[in-house]
C-alpha cells in the first residue's frame, strides 16, 4: 500500500519551481490522506463488522432451531407432583364397604395478604369485606395499613371467592394452594367420619388432623404417603346408612325426641353397617366444642352410639334368662313366683303392670317382669352375672373405632351386691352405651359368641370366644320373638322379616340423683331375620314422648319399637334380604291378644 | 473536520426528503408492528381493547416522531449526542430519587402523559455519544489505553445507575451494546478477549464456590439459577413462565393453532402474555413457520441497517446505525431465547410486537437517526 506523504514534495517542489500555487496541491494531498485514513479505519469496520454478522447469524440460527425442535415436541403439562412440598401429600380417602367415597381430598386456596405489596390497601380492603361480608373492614384496613408483613385472610376459598378476589387486581393479595377434606355426603355418617382441620399450615400446604371418629383413629394411616392410594374401606353401607338416618331423624320428630341413635351391627363379623346419631352435624364444617360448664352431650358432636352411657332398662333382661338358661338354672317354660312388689331392704321391685301370681321364663321375657327377671338374676348371683356381662363386654368400653370410643365408659356400681345384681338384671344401675348393647345382642343373635364390634370391613365371621350355649342362645332368640309377636314389642312386626327384640324403657336420672318422673330413654334392641339372625338393631330414643293418644306415652314399644320397624322395613331390602311369608298361626297356640 | 460539512449541499433538503427516505426499512418496520397489532387483538379474545388500539396510536405517534428525527440532519444528532447521554444519566439518577416502582423496581418516570424509562432511553442515546466520541476520535489513536478509558467510564455510569434499579437485564444490555460500538470502531482484539475470560472466570469462580466458606452469592440466587437451567424442577414456582411457554410453542408445532385458536395464551396459562411472553402467542397460532417469518423480518431490519451503515461513508452515521441495530438484535433476540427457555426470564420486551411505550417510541425515534442517516448519507463525493 502506497501511502500519501504527509507532504507531497515530490509535487509541490516543481510546482514551486514552476511558480504554481502549491496550496492547492496541499489542499488535495491533505484530502487524499484524509480518505486513505478512512479507508483504513473503514476497512477494519468492516472486518469487525463481519465479526459481528457472524455473531448475528450464529444467534439467528441459534433462535430458529431451538423454535424448531420446541415446534416438534409434544406438549406435556408439567406435573404438581414433581416440586411439591411433602405437606401437600395427599390424605388416604375413606370408602364405605362398596367402595362409595366417604372423604376425600379438594384442592382449594387459601388467601393471605403481603401488605406492603399491596397496591391500594384500603379500597383492597373494602372490596374484600364485600366478597367476605364476615370480615372486619376495620381490622382489616388496620392489618394492612400497619407495620404486618403477612396477614392470613381465609384459609379456605371457593373458586368463584378465588376469581373474585383476583379481580380486585391487587397483587398483593395473594393465594396458598392446598388441600382441604371433603366429606361429599355432607352430613351422613358424620360421627363415623369425626372431621379434620388444618394442622400445621404454610402459604402453600398444609397439613390435615384427623379430630374426631376414624379421622382420628386412623390418623397415622390416613396421612401416611405411602396409602394415598389405598383408601380406608369401612365397615358401612352408605344406602343403609343414609335409609337409618332418614328413618331415625323423621322417628325422633315424631317421638319428640331430643335426641337418637341407631346402631346396625352383622352379627357374625361385628361390622357396623351403620350408625347414626341425632342430633348430627357436617363434618365439612364441623362446629365448635362445647365450652365447659355445658353438659356435652346436648352438643351435635356427640356420639350417642358410642359415647352415651344410658341405663338400658329392660333390654338386659334377656341376659339374665340367657345367662340362667346356661346354667342350667331354667327353662324357658320354668315358672318363676312373680308376686310383687319384691322387698330388698329398704328397696321395692315392682312391675309396670300385674301380670298375676306366676309366669313362665318366656312369659317374663314377654311382658318384661322386673320381679321375675330379678328372682332369676337372684339365681345366678352377683359374681357369675358380672363375669356374665363382662364376656359380652359391658364392663369396658366398646373396641370400637372412632376416637371417641374411650369416653364411653360404662356405670357400674363399685360394690356388685345381690341388690345391684337385682337391678342390673333389669337394666338399673348398670349404664352402657346403645353400642354395647348392640354388641351383647349379636352374641345371642349368632349362637353365643361375643363378636367385638368393628368400623373396619371384615372378610368373614370374626367370632371371639364363647359366651352362652348355642341352646341358651337359641331359646333366647325364641324368646325375643315372642316379645315383638306376643309381648311388648308388637308394633316390631315387619311382615316378612320375622324381627326379634326386647324393649326397654329406662328413666333417666336427675344429675342430683333420684330420677325423673317423665324422662326417658326408650330402646328396641332387635335382631332380624329370627328363624337366622344375620343383623342387630339397636334404636334409642332420648326423651320421647308419643302424643297421638289422649295421654302421653313415653315407653319403648310406644317409640322406639315403631321406629325400628320402619327402619327394618326400609334397610332390609337394602341389605339384600327377601321377605319371608310366614304360615298364617293358629288361633289356639296364642296365649294372649295383645 | 468532518467530510459531512462539505457534502451539505449535495443532501436533499426540504420536503422531497421524504422520498429518500428509507422506504424498504420502513415498510419493514410497520410489517412488525402489524404483527404486534394482530397478536395483541387476538390475545384480547379477539378485541381492540385494552391491548391493541392504544398500540396503535402509540405506534402512528412513533412513526411521526421517527419522520421527525429523520427530517433533521445527521450532523445535528450528531452533535446532541453528549447532551443527549448526559440528560439520560441525570433521568437516570432522577428515576432513583422520585420514581415510580414497578414491579419491586424503580424504572419509571411520570411525565404526565406517559410513564418514562430512562434505561430505555440510555440505550441509544449512549449508542450515539459512543459513535459521536468514535467520529472524533482520531483512527490511530482508538487503542491507545486512555482512550479506552473514557468510553469504558460512558459505558460503565448508566450501567452501574440501571443495575441499582435494580434491572439486571437491561444493564447487561446496555453494557453489551457500549461493548458492540467499542468492538466495531475498531478497538483492539486484546482488550476484549482480557474482559471476555476475566467474565468466564467470574463466573466460573461463582458457581465453583457454591456451598464452601467463601460462597460469593446467596443461596437463593443459585436456586435462581437452578431454576433456569432445570425450569422442572419447579413447574409452578420459578419455573412456570418458561414450562408454560414452551408448551405453547410446542402446541403450535409446525403450522400453528390457527389465528385466535392458542390455548395455553388465552386460557391465562401465561402471565405477561401482552407484553414480554407475547411472542408464545405468536408460535402457538402460527406455530414454526409465523416464528421463523417473524424472525425473518428481524433478520432484514437487521440486514437494511447494516447495508445502510455500508453505505454511507460517514462514521458517525455507520456507528450510530450499527449501535442501533445491535440494540434491536438483542431486544429479540434475547426476549426469543427467554421465551424459548434458552436464557433467564429477564423481562425484554419483543420490540414493536409487545405492548408497552415507552420503549417502542425511543426505538421509532431511534429508526428515524438510522433514516435520518440514510437520507443525509454524503453523496457525489469529490476526490
Amino acid at each position: 500500500m502506497i501511502r500519501t506523504p504527509l507532504r507531497p514534495l515530490a509535487r509541490i517542489l516543481p510546482a514551486r519551481e514552476r511558480g504554481e500555487n502549491t496550496e492547492e496541491i496541499e489542499r488535495e494531498n491533505l484530502r487524499r490522506r484524509h480518505a486513505e485514513m478512512q479507508d483504513r479505519a473503514r476497512s477494519r469496520a468492516e472486518g469487525r463488522l463481519l465479526v459481528l454478522g457472524a455473531f448475528f447469524t450464529v444467534a439467528f440460527a441459534v433462535v430458529g432451531v431451538r423454535m424448531g425442535m420446541l415446534a416438534t415436541t409434544v406438549p406435556v403439562e408439567p406435573m404438581a407432583s414433581a416440586g411439591g412440598s411433602v405437606i401437600a401429600a395427599q390424605r388416604a380417602d375413606i370408602t364405605d364397604r362398596d367402595g362409595r367415597i366417604l372423604a376425600t381430598n379438594f384442592e382449594t386456596n387459601s388467601l393471605y395478604a403481603q401488605p406492603p405489596m399491596l397496591v391500594d390497601p384500603v379500597e383492597s380492603a373494602k372490596s374484600l369485606v364485600k366478597i367476605f361480608p364476615d370480615l372486619n373492614e376495620e381490622r382489616l384496613i388496620r392489618d394492612f395499613t400497619g407495620k404486618r408483613k403477612f396477614v392470613w385472610i381465609k384459609k379456605r376459598i371457593s373458586p368463584e371467592q378465588k376469581q373474585a378476589v383476583h379481580d380486585i387486581g391487587d397483587p398483593g393479595l395473594l393465594f396458598g394452594g392446598r388441600e382441604m377434606r371433603l366429606y361429599p355426603n355432607g352430613k351422613l355418617a358424620a360421627h363415623v367420619l369425626g372431621g379434620a382441620r388444618f394442622g400445621e399450615e404454610d402459604v402453600n400446604a398444609a397439613q390435615l388432623i384427623g379430630v374426631a371418629g376414624v379421622e382420628k383413629q386412623f390418623d397415622g394411616y390416613l396421612a401416611d404417603p405411602a396409602n394415598a392410594g389405598k383408601p380406608l374401606t369401612l365397615a358401612l353401607d352408605l344406602s343403609v346408612q343414609a335409609a337409618a338416618e332418614r328413618v331415625l331423624y323423621g322417628g325422633m320428630r315424631l317421638m319428640n325426641a331430643k335426641g337418637a341413635t341407631s346402631i346396625l351391627m352383622d352379627v357374625h363379623t361385628g361390622e357396623i353397617i351403620s350408625m347414626v346419631s341425632l342430633p348430627d352435624f357436617d363434618p365439612n364444617d364441623r362446629p365448635a366444642p362445647p365450652t365447659s360448664g355445658f353438659d356435652p352431650s346436648v352438643s351435635p358432636l356427640f356420639n350417642r352410639a358410642v359415647q352415651g352411657v344410658y341405663e338400658l332398662g329392660s333390654t338386659f333382661k334377656i341376659f339374665a334368662v340367657a345367662q340362667a338358661m346356661d346354667l342350667g338354672l331354667v327353662s324357658p317354660e320354668t315358672v318363676i313366683d312373680i308376686r310383687g312388689p319384691l322387698r330388698w331392704g329398704k328397696f321395692r321391685i315392682s312391675d309396670f303392670h300385674y301380670y298375676g301370681k306366676e309366669m313362665t321364663v318366656t312369659r317374663i321375657i314377654e311382658k318384661s317382669s322386673n320381679i321375675g327377671t330379678a328372682r332369676i338374676a337372684q339365681m345366678i348371683g352377683a359374681e357369675r352375672q358380672r363375669d356374665f356381662l363382662g364376656a359380652l363386654g359391658f364392663l369396658e368400653p366398646t373396641p370400637v373405632e372412632v376416637g371417641e370410643a374411650n369416653s364411653g365408659k360404662p356405670l357400674m356400681p363399685k360394690n356388685w351386691s345381690e341388690l345391684s345384681a337385682m337391678t342390673i338384671s333389669y337394666g338399673h344401675g348398670l349404664s352402657a352405651s346403645p353400642l354395647h348393647l348392640a354388641a351383647a345382642y349379636a352374641a345371642i343373635a349368632n349362637g353365643g359368641h361375643y363378636v367385638s364390634p368393628t368400623l373396619l370391613k371384615q372378610s368373614g365371621p370374626q367370632y371371639g370366644p364363647r359366651v352362652m350355649s348355642a341352646k341358651a342362645a337359641a331359646n333366647s332368640q325364641m324368646m325375643l320373638r315372642g316379645v315383638v309377636t306376643d309381648g311388648s314389642a308388637s308394633m316390631g312386626e315387619v311382615p316378612g322379616y320375622q324381627v326379634a327384640g326386647k324393649t326397654g324403657t329406662a328413666d333417666k336420672p336427675k344429675p342430683q340423683g333420684g330420677y325423673y318422673e317423665d324422662k326417658v330413654i326408650a330402646t328396641f334392641a332387635s335382631m332380624f331375620p329370627a328363624s337366622d339372625p344375620k343383623y342387630v338393631l339397636v334404636v334409642t330414643l332420648d326423651e320421647p314422648v308419643e302424643t297421638s293418644g289422649t295421654e302421653a306415652r313415653r315407653t319403648a314399644g310406644w317409640t322406639a319399637v315403631p321406629v325400628a320397624a320402619e327402619m327394618i322395613g326400609r334397610i332390609a331390602p337394602l341389605l339384600g334380604l327377601r321377605p319371608v311369608i310366614e304360615p298364617a298361626r293358629l288361633a289356639e297356640v296364642r296365649l294372649t291378644s295383645n | 473536520m468532518s467530510y459531512l460539512e462539505y457534502n451539505v449541499k449535495s443532501t436533499p433538503s426540504g420536503l422531497s426528503k421524504v422520498l429518500y427516505l428509507n422506504w424498504g426499512l420502513t415498510l419493514l418496520i410497520v410489517s412488525v408492528a402489524g404483527v404486534g397489532f394482530l397478536q395483541l387483538y387476538s390475545v384480547a379474545g379477539g378485541s381492540l381493547q385494552p391491548w391493541a388500539e392504544p398500540q396503535m396510536k402509540r405506534f402512528a405517534l412513533g412513526l411521526a416522531a421517527m419522520l421527525f428525527v429523520a427530517m433533521v440532519p445527521i450532523w445535528f444528532w450528531r452533535n446532541v449526542s453528549a447532551l443527549g447521554y448526559a440528560g439520560s444519566v441525570v433521568l437516570l439518577i432522577a428515576v432513583e430519587l422520585i420514581g415510580v416502582e414497578g414491579k419491586g423496581a424503580q424504572r419509571w418516570i411520570d411525565i404526565g402523559f406517559m410513564r418514562l424509562q430512562p434505561s430505555e432511553l440510555m440505550k441509544i442515546t449512549l449508542v450515539m455519544v459512543l459513535a459521536a466520541y468514535y467520529d472524533w476520535l482520531a483512527p490511530n489513536k482508538v487503542s491507545r489505553p486512555f482512550w479506552v478509558l473514557v468510553p469504558v467510564l460512558i459505558i460503565l455510569v448508566p450501567t452501574a445507575l440501571v443495575l441499582k434499579q435494580p434491572d439486571l437485564g437491561t444493564a447487561i444490555l446496555v453494557l453489551a451494546a457500549g461493548g458492540g460500538i467499542m468492538f466495531l470502531a475498531g478497538v483492539h482484539w486484546a482488550y476484549f478477549a482480557v474482559v471476555i475470560a476475566s467474565g468466564v472466570g467470574l463466573v466460573a469462580a461463582v458457581f465453583e464456590s457454591r456451598g464452601t466458606s467463601w460462597q460469593l452469592i446467596k443461596d437463593y440466587q443459585f436456586r435462581r439459577i437452578d431454576t433456569f437451567l432445570d425450569p422442572a424442577s419447579d413447574p409452578l414456582g420459578a419455573g412456570y413462565h418458561i414450562t408454560q411457554s414452551k408448551i405453547a410453542l410446542g402446541s403450535g408445532g409446525w403450522a400453528g393453532r390457527g389465528f385466535m385458536q392458542g390455548t395455553q395464551s388465552r386460557l391465562n396459562f401465561l402471565p405477561e402474555k401482552h407484553t414480554d411472553f407475547i411472542f408464545t402467542t405468536l408460535a402457538e397460532e402460527f406455530g414454526f413457520v409465523g416464528g421463523v417469518s417473524l424472525l425473518t423480518l428481524y433478520a432484514l431490519i437487521i440486514l437494511f441497517c447494516i447495508a445502510t451503515a455500508l453505505a454511507t461513508r460517514d462514521r458517525y452515521s455507520s456507528l450510530v446505525t450499527l449501535g442501533i441495530a445491535i440494540n434491536f438484535f438483542l431486544f429479540f433476540a434475547v426476549n426469543m431465547s427467554m421465551v424459548m427457555g434458552l436464557a433467564p426470564v429477564v423481562g425484554v420486551p419483543l420490540p414493536m410486537v409487545s405492548y408497552g411505550g415507552s420503549a417502542m417510541l425511543v426505538l421509532m425515534a431511534a429508526f428515524g437517526i438510522v433514516q435520518s442517516a440514510h437520507v443525509h448519507r454524503p453523496r457525489g463525493r469529490t476526490r
